[in-house]
């Protein structure tokens, strides 16, 4: 593959309470600039893996992590790295959206407050920026002081990733993001998907399989804490190479 | 999302018709080739059907593509299937066109054994018949393409009258039956290409209408005004 990686996920293992082996010896690339979507019947660790990147389970006692996970040239599983500074570069957008009960700008400018931007002109700016990548400024511009719990619930999807955008992340993390939207609101999201990548590295994982294949450049299939298959979004759609891929995708299994 | 389906869905039209052009051009040089007995144009025709062969194994795999990445549904279904069977139906064409030429060089060893008309003719309506299916099928006009179901008559009869005069020369005289045997091959390949352009006119029916008229003759097709 000549893509450049932004991510390299090497041997990594995850046991939950120190002896629940949730993840066994991950290995895959993450392209950069392109969107790569975890897929997988519910258990198999999607999500488990998707908390790795930016070291979520680090929040709960009693997890390990075994392996790695290259990000520009250092493992990020490490014990001395900056957490407050890998999460504003790798941002993470929850099923549920999760808005600050705040405004919508105080929303985007409270992580531009905490990397110490105070200049008005500045946060007002970046605000409208952010506003503006996530397809949300032309819905909410004359209403930025409302509260954020005042929009629907796609919008407040849109705002989340606005507010994860406005810090400048290198890669998002994306745990079902629409799960929980109507289709409209899911089909606004999945453009903008593929709009952000020009920007950011996408992460996404989702147990709609139709989604998966419409939004992602590249899929990695996982089962029962192990990664099956990665490939190609085309190939793992019409002729993966595993058998299990292909019961997973034709629906017999998951 | 819609938008870049919709996109797919038009540059996939585009490649089909490309595909056409390139089939209507290979039968319209092998009967010239025939006609004007030029060993070189015949053999550029057999040495360009490698070209509309890869045509129909990519537009067949991103059919397939669009398949899996779209989970496509109702006249978006019909028109992808539709192109996928369309493609075999040209690529079938294009080959004629080389077997046309192929006898076309053979025929060359020997003088010329009549006066080439019916041939000819045989060959401007099954062109038309081409022409006016693709025609049929970027316009979505299902009246049209049951013109062309139509017109198949006209070439099954040519190619009957063809092979009986065919069939005066060769009980005439022994050293006639190579020849004649060749340019019955010829109205053959001539008539599979009406064939196959009725069978396109036929999906495009499908396409837009839903409705399937394939293998029902023609008296028993009602037009309908309705489109989907």
């Amino acid at each position: 593959m000549t893509q450049p990686i932004e991510l390299e996920v090497k041997n990594l293992d995850f046991f939950y309470n120190g002896n629940v082996h949730a993840l066994k010896g991950i290995s895959l690339p993450i392209q950069k600039n392109a969107v790569t979507a975890l897929i997988g019947p519910s258990g198999c660790g999607k999500t488990t893996l998707l908390r790795c990147f930016n070291r979520m389970h680090d929040l709960y006692p009693n997890h390990r992590y075994g392996g790695e996970i290259i990000f520009e040239g250092r493992n990020i599983l490490a014990d001395n790295v900056d957490l407050i500074n890998l999460r504003s570069r790798i941002g993470m957008v929850f099923q549920k959206p999760t808005p600050f009960p705040m405004s919508i700008a105080e929303n985007i400018a409270y992580g531009l407050r905490l990397k110490g931007i105070r200049s008005k002109s500045e946060l007002v700016d970046r605000i409208e920026r952010a506003l503006k990548h996530a397809a949300l400024w032309d819905e909410v511009r004359d209403k930025l002081n409302a509260s954020a719990y005042e929009l629907s619930g796609g919008q407040q999807q849109r705002l989340v990733i606005a507010r994860a955008l406005a810090v400048e992340p290198d890669i998002l993390l994306f745990d079902e993001p629409t799960s929980a939207l109507d289709p409209i609101s899911t089909a606004k999201i999945e453009e903008l998907v593929v709009t952000l990548k020009k920007y950011v590295t996408i992460i996404i994982v989702t147990h709609n399989m139709q989604q998966a294949a419409r939004v992602s450049d590249m899929t990695g299939f996982m089962y029962m804490g192990e990664l099956i298959e990665y490939g190609t979004t085309e190939k793992i759609f019409t002729a993966p190479e595993k058998k299990q891929t292909d019961d997973y995708i034709t629906g017999r299994f998951g | 999302m819609a938008r870049k389906l919709e996109h797919d869905l038009s540059d996939l039209k585009d490649r089909v018709l490309r595909m056409g052009s390139l089939v209507e051009d290979a039968i319209r040089k092998s009967i010239k080739a025939l006609v004007e007995r030029d060993r070189a144009l015949a053999l550029t025709v057999i040495d360009g059907d490698h070209v509309i062969n890869t045509y129909d194994v990519e537009i067949e795999e991103e059919c397939i593509r669009l398949l899996a990445i779209w989970q496509p549904t109702g006249s978006n279904l019909r028109f992808i299937t539709t192109a996928i069977k369309i493609i075999t139906d040209l690529e079938r064409m294009g080959d004629l066109a080389v077997d046309i030429c192929e006898r076309t060089i053979e025929l060359m060893e020997e003088p010329q054994l009549k006066p080439y008309i019916d041939i000819p003719r045989m060959a401007e309506a099954s062109q038309k018949m081409l022409k006016d299916s693709l025609d049929a099928f970027v316009s979505r006009d299902p009246e049209s393409a049951m013109k062309v179901c139509e017109a198949d008559d006209f070439v099954d009869n040519l190619n009957q009258q063809i092979f009986n005069e065919l069939l005066v020369y060769m009980l005439q005289d022994p050293r006639n039956i190579s020849r004649a045997v060749r340019l019955t091959y010829v109205a053959k390949y001539l008539e599979r290409i009406g064939d196959h352009a009725t069978n396109i006119a036929e999906m495009v029916v499908y396409m837009v209408k839903g409705k399937v008229i394939r293998h029902m003759a023609c008296e028993m097709r009602e037009p309908e005004k309705n489109d989907i």
